[in-house]
This record gives C-alpha cells, sequence and structure tokens, in this order.
C-alpha cells in the first residue's frame, strides 16, 4: 500500500479492520482497471466498496463520458435503471402499484426535475408508482414554498428543498421523519461533515435525503495566470510579487484592475478579472456579497458572521462587509462594461463558460459544466481554489481589524447547504405511501447514483467522501490535474474550521431579496456603501421584528449548533 | 286566414312584452323574504363557523377552506332569485335576467377588491410565525417613505410619456397602410406580428439575445456604428430607453392596427374636399385628419395607458428594475414585495394604492381630453 493511500485512510479515520477491507478491495478494483491513473490511489475507494458497486460506477460515469456531449434523458433513464439496486433490495417489484406521489421541483437550465425523471422512470416501472410532477423556476420557487406552508396548501408528496427553508417548513411540522432503513439504504455516513446534523433535521429529527453539497469555490483561469505577457506587464507596471493567482480579496482587487485594457489570452477578446454579480436574482445573489465579506466578517472561533447571536443585530452594516461593498463599487469599473446588469445566471453560465474574465467565486456548477457542458470553451483552462482570504479581519467583540499571527484569514462561504429531497407529512398516514416517497428519495440520494450526479451537469455538487476519489472522475473522463483542483477547492471549503455555515432560519431569503434591492442601488452609485449597509441593516430589523425577533434569536442560535 | 295570422302573431306579441299585473299574495312574498332572510342567515353563519373553527380566525386558514363559502354563497344566490320572482313577480322575473351578471361580479370583482383592502390592513409575511395581524394603516404610512414605491412611480410617469411618441409611430404607420401602397395586406399582417408575441419571450429574444453585450447582433452593429460600449442596459437612461423600445415595439401594432381602424372608417369626401380646396398633404392631416381621428386616438391612447401601467414581465426579465431602480416598474416592485419577500400585507396595500392613483388618473385624463376632443372636432 502506498504511503499517501494509507494517509488518505489514517484521515478517514477508518478502522484497522477497513484498512485491511480497503486493501483487499484495491487489489481487486486494480484488476478491473485498464488505466495505469487508477491504480494510483484506490485505497479510499476500495475501504467502501465490493467490486460489484465498483463495476457499476465505472460504468455508469461513462455514460455519456466526459467530453461526449451534454446528457441526455435516455442516459438519465439508463444511470436510474443501473442503480435500482439499492431500491431491489427493500421494495418488492409492483409493491407501490396504485400508489400516486406528487414531486415538486425545480426546472433550472433544464436539470433538477428533468433528471429526476429520467432516475425515477426505471423506478416508477419496477415499484409500479405513479409520480405527478410540479416544476418551478428556481426565482418562483421560494414563493410557491411560502404560500403553500402559510395558505396550508401543501400539494406535494415529495419536495426538493435547499437546507435554508428547513426553518420554515421544521418550525410548522410539515416533514416526515426519514425513516432508518433509508438511512441504510443511501449509506448516510458517508455524508461530509458540514452537511451531517443539524444541517437536515429539525427538532432531532431527520428529515432530508441530501442530494448535492453546496459552497461557494473560487474559480480561476489558469491560462491569464501562465501568460508571460500579463507577467510582464504586471511587473513593468511596478506590481508587487509575482504574477500569480490571488489568494486575497486584496489581490483579486489588484488583479480585477490591472486587467483592465488587456487582452484575454484564450479568446483575444478584452481581458477582465473578477466578475461581480450585481443584478438581484432572487435573493440568491446576496450569496456573492457574503463570498467577497466572509474572509473579512467571519472571524475564527466565533460561528456567528451575520447577525449578533444574542439579539438577531444585523452585522451587515459592519465595516467588513462595508468594505465587501466598496470592493464590489470599486470593481465594477474594471469588468465588463454592461456588468451592472449581470446576475449571477449570466456570470457563470453565459461570461464565465463563454470566456469573459478571469475569476468568479460560484458553486461548484461551473467547474463541473466547464468540462461537461456544450457552452463551455473554458474547460482547459479552469482551475480552482477555495475562496480567497483577506490580510486582516474584523472581530465584531472589539470592533477592530486584526491581522492574523497565522497570516491570511480564509472563510468559506458555504452556501445555500446543498439540495435534498424531503417528505412531506401527507403521507405519513398511508403506508404504502410512506414507503413509496421515501423510497424514491432514497433512490434519488443513492450512493452511486450521486457519484453520477455530480460528475455532469445536473446542478448538482459533490456531498459525500465518496465523491472524493479522484480515480473515479478520471476514469469518467476528466483530466487528473482539473479534477484534483476542483475536488480540493471543494472538499477544503467544506471541511475548513473557518467556513461561514449558512443561517437555516425562516424567512432567510426575504433578507436577502430586501439586501439585493439596496445594494442594486448602491452598486448604481445612488447611495455609498456604508449608507446602502445601513440601510439593509435597517430593513433587516424591521423584518426580524416582523418574523418575531425571539424566534429567530432562538432559530438562528439552533442553526450554528449553539 | 292571413289576417287571422297576423292578428294571432300581434297577440302573442302583446302577451310576450305584457307585464303581468296579477297582484301577488301577501303570503308569496312572505315566502320571498323568509326565504331570502334563511339563505342569508346561512351564509352570514357559514362565515361565522368558519371563522369560529378556525386556529384563531387566522385568514390563513380561512381561505385554505375556501370552499364552504363558496357553496353557501351559490345557494344565497339561488335563494335570492327565487326571492325576487316569488316577492315581485314578473318584475323579479326580469331580474333574474341581469342578477346572474350582477352576482358573478360582486363574486370575482367586488369582493375581491374588498378583501383586497382588508389585507392592505394587516401585517402578514407568510414565514412570521405569529401569522397575521390587523396593523390599520400602517401599511400605508410606510409606503409613503417606501424610495423604491416612488422611484417606480416616477419612472411609470417617465413610460406614460413615451406612450405620446409610441402613437406618433402607430399614427404614421398607420396612415402607410391605409394609404395605396404595394403589398399592403402583408405589411398590415407583418406590421402586426409584434403585438401577438409574448412580451416574455420579447425580452429573452431581443433583450437578452440581440441586444446582449458581446455577441448580440445589435450590439455588433452597434460597435460597426461608433458605439464601443454597446451596453444597453448599464446606464440608467440607456436602459430605460431600451426597455421602452421593447415595450413600443410589441404595442405599437396595437395602437397602430385602431387608428388605422379610424382612417378606414372616415369618409373620404372630406379629404377629397380639401384637396378640391387647395390644402397641401400636411394641411390636409394637420386640420382634417387628425381632428376627425382624435376620438379614436384618445381611445386607443386610454387603452395604451393602462396596458404601459401594467408594464412588469420585460422589467423583471432583463433588468429586475435596475441598473439601481432606473427601470423599475410599479408592478415589478410589487412583484417583488409579494413574491421574493412573501410581505403579502404590505404588497396587496402597494398594489390598493395604485389601483386608486390609476382610477384616479385615467378619470381625469378622460374627462379632459373628452372635453378636448369636443371642443376640437367642433372647432375643426
Amino acid at each position: 500500500m502506498r504511503v499517501e493511500i494509507y494517509d488518505r485512510l489514517m484521515a478517514m479515520q477508518r478502522s484497522r479492520r477497513q484498512v485491511l477491507k480497503g486493501a483487499a478491495g484495491a487489489a481487486s478494483i486494480a484488476a478491473l482497471s485498464s488505466t495505469g491513473v487508477l491504480g494510483s490511489s484506490l485505497g479510499a475507494l476500495a475501504a467502501e466498496m465490493s467490486p460489484d458497486e465498483v463495476a457499476l460506477r465505472k460504468a455508469i460515469v461513462q455514460i455519456p463520458g466526459v467530453g461526449k456531449g451534454s446528457p441526455t434523458d435516455a442516459d438519465w433513464q439508463k444511470v436510474g435503471e443501473m442503480c435500482l439496486g439499492a431500491t431491489k433490495a427493500n421494495v418488492k417489484e409492483g409493491e407501490f402499484k396504485g400508489v400516486e406521489l406528487t414531486f415538486m421541483g425545480l426546472n433550472n437550465q433544464n436539470l433538477h426535475d428533468f433528471l429526476f425523471r429520467g432516475f425515477l422512470k426505471p423506478w416508477e416501472a419496477y415499484t409500479g408508482a405513479k409520480i405527478n410532477w410540479i416544476d418551478l423556476a428556481q426565482a418562483d420557487y421560494n414563493p410557491r414554498l411560502q404560500q403553500s406552508i402559510a395558505t396550508g396548501t401543501v400539494d406535494f408528496d415529495i419536495l426538493e428543498m435547499g437546507a435554508p427553508f428547513e426553518g420554515d417548513v421544521g418550525s410548522k411540522g410539515l416533514m416526515s421523519e426519514m425513516p432508518d432503513w433509508v438511512k441504510q439504504q443511501i449509506d448516510f455516513e458517508d455524508l461530509v461533515n458540514y452537511l451531517k446534523p443539524p444541517v437536515g433535521t429539525w427538532d432531532g429529527k431527520q428529515l432530508r435525503v441530501t442530494v448535492d453539497g453546496d459552497t461557494h469555490n473560487f474559480n480561476y483561469r489558469s491560462d491569464y495566470f501562465t501568460d508571460e505577457n500579463l507577467a510582464k506587464a504586471w511587473k513593468d507596471e511596478g506590481h508587487a510579487g509575482d504574477w500569480a493567482v490571488p489568494t486575497t480579496w486584496q489581490k483579486v482587487q489588484e488583479v480585477t484592475k490591472f486587467l483592465k485594457g488587456k487582452k484575454d489570452p484564450l479568446t483575444g477578446g478584452d481581458a477582465y478579472g473578477y466578475l461581480d454579480a450585481p443584478k438581484p436574482w432572487g435573493g440568491f445573489g446576496f450569496y456573492f456579497l457574503e463570498s467577497r465579506a466572509t474572509a473579512y466578517a467571519k472571524y475564527p472561533g466565533q460561528k456567528a458572521w451575520l447577525f449578533d447571536v444574542d439579539t438577531m443585530k444585523p452585522r451587515v452594516n459592519s465595516p467588513a462587509f462595508v468594505r465587501a461593498i466598496q470592493d464590489v463599487i470599486d470593481a465594477l469599473p474594471s469588468e465588463p462594461p454592461n456588468q451592472i446588469n449581470a446576475d449571477p445566471n449570466e456570470t457563470c453560465f453565459s461570461q464565465w463558460l463563454g470566456g469573459t474574465g478571469s475569476m468568479l467565486a460560484w458553486w461548484g456548477d461551473a467547474g463541473s459544466n466547464a468540462k461537461t457542458s456544450d457552452s463551455s470553451i473554458v474547460g482547459d483552462v479552469c482551475a480552482f481554489s477555495i475562496l480567497p482570504g483577506s490580510d486582516d479581519v474584523y472581530n465584531s467583540q472589539t470592533g477592530k481589524w486584526e491581522k492574523l499571527a497565522s497570516g491570511p484569514n480564509f472563510a468559506p462561504n458555504c452556501a445555500y447547504l446543498g439540495w435534498g429531497v424531503y417528505v412531506t407529512k401527507r403521507v405519513d398516514g398511508d403506508s404504502a405511501k410512506h414507503k413509496a416517497a421515501w423510497s424514491a428519495a432514497a433512490h434519488l440520494g443513492g450512493k452511486d447514483l450521486s457519484l453520477w450526479t455530480v460528475m455532469y451537469p445536473s446542478g448538482f455538487q459533490p456531498y459525500r467522501n465518496s465523491h472524493f476519489i479522484i480515480p473515479e472522475w478520471v476514469n469518467a473522463g476528466y483530466d487528473e490535474g482539473f479534477i484534483k483542483s476542483y475536488l480540493d477547492s471543494e472538499g477544503d471549503s467544506y471541511n475548513h474550521p473557518n467556513a461561514a455555515v449558512e443561517p437555516r432560519i425562516p424567512g432567510i431569503f426575504q433578507y436577502y431579496s430586501v439586501a439585493e434591492d439596496i445594494l442594486a442601488n448602491t452598486f448604481a452609485g445612488k447611495m455609498t456603501a456604508q449608507e446602502g449597509a445601513d440601510a439593509i441593516a435597517a430593513a433587516w430589523e424591521k423584518l426580524t421584528d416582523q418574523l418575531g425577533r425571539d424566534q429567530q434569536i432562538k432559530l438562528y442560535k439552533a442553526s450554528l449548533g449553539m | 286566414m292571413v289576417l287571422k295570422g297576423e292578428a294571432t302573431l300581434a297577440a302573442v306579441e302583446d302577451h310576450h312584452y305584457q307585464i303581468s299585473s296579477e297582484p301577488i299574495s301577501a303570503r308569496r312574498k312572505n315566502t320571498g323574504r323568509w326565504l331570502l332572510a334563511l339563505a342569508t342567515l346561512g351564509l352570514v353563519a357559514t362565515l361565522v363557523f368558519q371563522i369560529m373553527t378556525t386556529h384563531g380566525g387566522s385568514i390563513s386558514s380561512l381561505s385554505a377552506n375556501w370552499r364552504p363559502m363558496v357553496y353557501a354563497y351559490l345557494v344565497w344566490s339561488v335563494a335570492m332569485g327565487i326571492s325576487q320572482v316569488l316577492r315581485r313577480g314578473e318584475a323579479g322575473l326580469q331580474a333574474l335576467f341581469v342578477l346572474p351578471a350582477v352576482l358573478f361580479t360582486i363574486a370575482v370583482v367586488v369582493f375581491p377588491t374588498l378583501f383586497g383592502f382588508y389585507i392592505a390592513s394587516l401585517d402578514w409575511n407568510l414565514s412570521s410565525v405569529e401569522g397575521p395581524h390587523f396593523n390599520g394603516f400602517a401599511n400605508f404610512v410606510q409606503l409613503f417613505h417606501d424610495a423604491y414605491y416612488w422611484n417606480a412611480m416616477l419612472n411609470m410617469i417617465y413610460y406614460v410619456v413615451a406612450v405620446l411618441a409610441e402613437y406618433a409611430i402607430a399614427f404614421a404607420l398607420a396612415l402607410l397602410l391605409n394609404s395605396e401602397i404595394r403589398a399592403r395586406k402583408f405589411f398590415r399582417v407583418a406590421f402586426l406580428l409584434p403585438f401577438m408575441l409574448s412580451p416574455v419571450a420579447v425580452s429573452w429574444m431581443i433583450g437578452k439575445s440581440i441586444m446582449e453585450y458581446r455577441f448580440g447582433p445589435a450590439a455588433t452593429l452597434a460597435r460597426h456604428l461608433g458605439w464601443s460600449q454597446p451596453a444597453f442596459f448599464a446606464n440608467p437612461w440607456t436602459a430605460r430607453i431600451s426597455i421602452e423600445a421593447l415595450d413600443a415595439w410589441v404595442f405599437i401594432p396595437f395602437l397602430m392596427i385602431l387608428l388605422l381602424a379610424g382612417l378606414q372608417a372616415l369618409p373620404r369626401e372630406v379629404q377629397e374636399a380639401a384637396k378640391v380646396d387647395g390644402a397641401s398633404g400636411w394641411q390636409g392631416f394637420w386640420l382634417v385628419t387628425f381632428p376627425l381621428m382624435l376620438p379614436v386616438s384618445i381611445t386607443a391612447l386610454i387603452i395604451r395607458i393602462i396596458f404601459k401601467l401594467k408594464l412588469a414581465d420585460i422589467v423583471i426579465n432583463i433588468t429586475s428594475g435596475g441598473p439601481g431602480g432606473a427601470t423599475d416598474t410599479v408592478s415589478s416592485y410589487i412583484y417583488r414585495v409579494y413574491r421574493d419577500r412573501a410581505n403579502v400585507g404590505y404588497g396587496t396595500a402597494l398594489a390598493v394604492l395604485y389601483l386608486i392613483i390609476i382610477i384616479l388618473f385615467l378619470t381625469v385624463l378622460i374627462r379632459t381630453t373628452g372635453k378636448w376632443t369636443r371642443d376640437s372636432t367642433r372647432g375643426a
């Protein structure tokens, strides 16, 4: 066994027995593998899986194969069919005949529900159940959900939902508790640590089958930072240090301003640095200011960073957030001319994948689509890291900026905490429906099927320890250097000791939405950064009072695990 | 035989239009009154029962159980009709012709409007644990200090003023299509096409594709024409004009078709007489055609302004109201407050005030233009 394999296993805190089991498995997988790369670090892979499972995973990730075009419905059905084994172990053929379920989810970029339909088609054929679909655009999702909750008209049995909404549904007791057999079927322990309880739970009850892991990572163009002309210009203009990928927001600002007027090494068009997303996006745009702010605002050892824990007093007008807002204002003149009208969807799927800009904070979709989307031209020049840090960090307790002895402060923004599949209480009174709904959810969150979803365009990012096995990605067709960079950025963000974790409080998107509106005005020059931040804080205070301050404080503490 | 037949027909017609003068017995009238009273009691009892049996009379629970009220209203409506006949005889029968329309209007227009006023008086956020509660005029006080609302209102003034430019273009096109040009029928259909398109499709196809900064054909053309950075939605006034242009492109055909219909209804003799009197082309238009077209023009403009005041879809899709609220409309702002922030009470208050403002504005507009039209046409 190689040293790095042993180290990885130790890092994963495997028992001696698991190590031995892993070594045995590694041998069998090495025999299956025809690539030299696959045999290089098989320990972690082998630790958990039987040869059959390894073979299955190897087969599904080649549908259709990375670089062979975007997957189609036929591919989704094929993957769903191949991954039915876990369902068959718990459900007899035709057991749910006559059962009808309603599934509410998203249709973003023709993904999410579109994939679920394909994955569940073979499940329906096997179990006999029928699923009706409610498809929603991202921006319509929150209002539809809130109306259903508020008017008592929950008309769906299965729900695709993000963890931030758990406060909304959990506090009203609308969800069904996950049965133990589902936990076993989906191999619950395989989840990365930050997605384990309290995430996915309410009042101690496990509610969700996780199908996604979310964090903002830092996407950058490797060709920019290896370009000799740019390096020379950087020196000639007297900038400090070598021409290199920025690791702090201070450097991101400097590089963004430096690149104005230069030429893009790939497209030959105008070069640009960081891409901000100033246009509102149904509340989701606020995450992008957060990503600029967390390194300034999240002080190591302090859990809270968005509100004061005991009072819910917003910290959005603290010097940390004001600096982040000012950074956007300062950077916008160096960004593409129409940037003020760019929302996150535009920055990622139009600008970034289309070759505009050299730095972008986004969810992992930006990386997975870079290689697998038909519209991407940056697949070969795209690399990743965790979000940049800051030379100094604002300590809310002392009210001062501090330079840490350990160097720059890093605080990855674990924004949104990923999508999950939930089952509503509607099914609890009917045992067949209950089992069928949970079986469908378990199928979608299955360990093997999830490997496919995190490798191909799906809207979902790695969220299990078993998703970080590089040889499996290489086997699918990914370049090893590319995927190592990508997975490291994701895994290092999830496991970062100073990660900024999303507050799961009711109405969180209302806070974000009102902030987006004010930020749009601030970025357009109608008010200063401080005035904008103060306006957001005032609106948030009002909203907290409207939603019930005591309740919000209680739930905010709970979401931070306090 | 013929005479006899004519007499029979006359008798039948007399009978058909004759209102029965038979006296209605007091007992029958009382039955009618009791029936209506019972039905009303049932309606009120259903309402009270529903409020009492829901959680603290919460509006959300009430709206979740709307069916009993609908059934009670239907029963009451039928009882109301029967009562009319019992109490008023033939006159009651005649009332039955109008009553369904009246009751339907009450159900789907009057009641929702009044209910909207009630919701506007609530502090109701869908995410609030406590649910809705009455807060009087607080929402209206708040909206008077809401800079985003008044900013959107100011934008609406710009958009409404721009209707005049749309009208001028539409009039020119209508005159063109009313003249003897080749392929006139083809152009009539072709010019109408934008109006047949969904504004949402226009937003995506034109606003987000053709006018896209990097690769959009309109942006490429603009670069060729010397505009180095053709960002159509980055600067407040450019964005406003771009949104207006898109909306105008969709709705000018609507104005044009109304004006064209008006032009075609004008007697040709008037223009011919003007020509005989030596009027130039411009004089023929400005002193003859235009005044005669004023009634049609005013109608077309008022309908167009009503459409304009509801502008939202293009703005939501392309700019979300930006940059910095420059393109925001009242409807798109209400949409954000209501939908993204689930602030039902305040969002409804915004909509209610907007409704009142629109009603007042249109009333003044109709009266003023009506008087002006009468004076102008009389002068002409």
